[in-house]
């Protein structure tokens, strides 16, 4: 149990609370400035009590975890423009796993999204050029 | 309840429909008659959904008829007012999502409603799952069936109090600290908070994502695993959600417990948060009767409770505030003070100081985990004693006393917690199980057989 935790927070002066609130982009009566004083106070002693004392190099808590590559394989690369869903037969003998079409009938990827966008906005410009569509592709 | 006969639980509703000796139906009209006539008693709903449950119940009885046995076929159940239900308004029991009326289900909605259940309406819940009992909405809070003057618990509030008091056989809940678990002791009810990534959170409201689970309460552990075969799976829409083991909770019930080791967390409940006499009485009684199951009782030491209590907390204040911060920012005389009082210090919390909490956080699960190589299940309590009145719950004490859940949530495990037997004035008192991850098979075949050898399932709330 690491037993070294953050010096004690000072308390906040009601000027400071208002520069911090304000500062949060709150805009507080008296009544809930004085709520969050005291509800603060409580909090300050519930962060004195969480360890700091943890080397720079320690695992951090707060990372991303990846999907391994072998299970990306199925995923259109990002290098590769979005191709149009298989037929469903054809992806039922594919190898990928299973999350991937899936995910895809949920939800549209950000890049099938932005497409979508673009086609949309060429569609409502219909005095322009065909060749308008190629920057507004490419802006992605 | 006429022609029905009352307080049935999923399984026992099961198998009438099954058999075809009950009908969706009628069960339906049971439950809506007794909505009208006990509810206004503990304001379990927000709203009730007659018209569509009577569809959903018609629908289910035209499955039953041509054969199908789907174990939740026509059971009415009902849900915290924070999973989306499509063209049901959903409003987190908050005049900020008075008129939010979603226009899909959520992901644990949908599974039920393809399953075949009835929904009866939206149940009470703390304001967006967190705080106490708030006075200045627009709605009033869920009161105890079993002493309409005594708190509930919560967040999952109205989920428990409907499932107590018979309005409704089911329910589902949610969990960042404990709202599925405190509310099921307070209620005497079974209520699991699953392992992290087990159920789909996506079209359930969020409060601290990294915290939030999604789980099911019901009269029984049994009835809670026969939920969960539903509820499980993998949802690639929830960023959260892993496939889970593949097996039937309900159907690995009747496994014996013989043998297995279970782990008293003492410390929490005697030293970090004493509880009452009785419910030291009742922590005694339970593990007497864990060991007449054949169980392996020993203590077992974690970090105090104040550590978990305040990672925990800090965590839940940094992403509720993050989560509402536009909101605060125009409309916050909307919200109820009770709320305000426990998400706006997170304006204040520094990201160095949520990081801290993130790290720390690694630490307990770590340290729980391996607490688990000695053990296969840990035992403690969700609260002190039993259901306190309610309005001697102040919105300012929040951060005041740690939570004996918050534990759970923290070291990201699975929680069970069911009756364990009643104070000498008629309120209930819960234990809990915890398991490691994925151990929710095992918690809710230990509450099972534990209910059926404790023999708290008998007693129902008079209202």
């Amino acid at each position: 149990m690491s037993a070294s935790t953050a010096p004690p927070l000072p308390p906040v002066s009601p000027a400071e609370m208002q520069t911090l609130v304000s500062r949060a982009g709150l805009s507080l009566n008296p009544g809930q400035m004085a709520d969050l004083v005291l509800a603060w106070r409580q909090v300050a002693g519930l962060l004195a009590l969480i360890p700091r004392d943890r080397p720079m190099t320690d695992d951090q808590a707060y990372v991303f975890r990846l999907s391994p590559p072998a299970a990306t394989v199925g995923v259109s690369p990002a290098s590769k423009p979005a191709a149009k869903a298989p037929p469903a037969r054809k992806a039922a003998t594919k190898p990928a796993p299973k999350a991937t079409p899936v995910r895809k009938a949920a939800k549209p990827t950000a890049r099938q999204a932005a497409r979508k966008l673009a086609r949309s906005q060429v569609a409502k410009q219909p005095t322009k050029k065909p060749a308008s569509r190629k920057p507004a592709r490419r802006r992605r | 309840m006429t022609g029905v006969a009352p307080f049935l639980t999923i399984a026992e509703a099961s198998r009438l429909i099954a058999a075809k000796k009950l009908s969706p139906v009628e069960l339906t009209k049971a439950l809506l008659a007794r909505i009208e006539a006990v509810d206004p008693k503990i304001n379990a709903f927000l709203a009730v959904t007659e018209k569509q449950a009577l569809t959903a119940a018609r629908a289910a009885e035209r499955a039953v008829m041509a054969g199908n046995k789907s174990p939740l076929l026509g059971i009415p159940v009902a849900y915290k007012d924070i999973y989306e239900t499509a063209g049901v308004a959903t409003t987190a029991h908050s005049r900020i999502l008075r008129t939010n009326v979603p226009k899909d289900d959520a992901e644990t909605v949908r599974r039920l409603r393809e399953a075949g259940v009835v929904m009866l309406g939206k149940l009470a819940t703390h304001e967006f799952a967190i705080g106490g009992p708030a006075f200045d909405l627009p709605w009033p809070p869920a009161k105890n069936p079993w002493d309409t003057r005594r708190f509930t618990g919560g967040s999952s509030s109205g989920s428990a109090a409907a499932v107590a008091a018979g309005l409704a056989l089911g329910a589902l809940g949610s969990d960042t600290g404990g709202s599925i678990r405190l509310p099921a002791a307070y209620c005497g009810i079974a209520g699991l908070k699953p392992t992290p990534g087990l159920v789909s959170r996506r079209g359930v409201i969020p409060l601290a994502p990294s915290l939030d689970t999604a789980g099911p309460m019901a009269w029984t552990a049994q009835d809670c695993a026969i939920l969960l075969d539903v509820l499980a799976g993998h949802d690639p829409a929830d960023p959260a959600s892993v496939p889970g083991p593949k097996i039937s909770y309900a159907k690995s019930l009747d496994v014996p417990v013989t043998g297995l080791r279970v782990g008293v967390l003492r410390h929490l409940y005697e030293h970090d948060l004493p509880g009452t006499p009785e419910l030291l009485h009742a922590m005694n009684h339970a593990i007497a009767t864990l060991t007449s199951l054949g169980c392996r009782v020993d203590d077992v030491t974690l970090p105090s409770l104040q550590e978990y209590n305040a990672v925990g907390r800090v965590i839940i204040s940094a992403e509720a505030y993050a989560l509402h911060e536009a909101t605060l920012h125009s409309r916050i005389s909307d919200y109820s003070r009770t709320f305000r009082i426990r998400v706006l210090p997170g304006a204040l919390v520094r990201a160095s100081d949520y990081i801290a909490a993130q790290r720390r956080r690694s630490d307990l699960i770590a340290l729980t985990a391996k607490a688990f190589e000695r053990v296969d299940v840990l035992l403690s309590t969700p609260t002190q004693g039993a259901a306190p009145i309610l309005t001697d719950q102040r919105p300012d004490d929040g951060f005041a006393r740690p939570l004996l859940t918050t534990l759970a949530n923290v070291a990201a495990v699975p929680s069970l917690a069911v009756c364990a037997g009643w104070t000498v004035g008629g309120l209930p008192l819960g234990v809990e199980f915890i398991g490691p991850a994925w151990g929710d098979a095992t918690l809710l075949r230990l509450g099972h057989q534990f209910e059926h050898a404790a023999g708290t399932r008998g007693r129902r709330p008079e209202l």
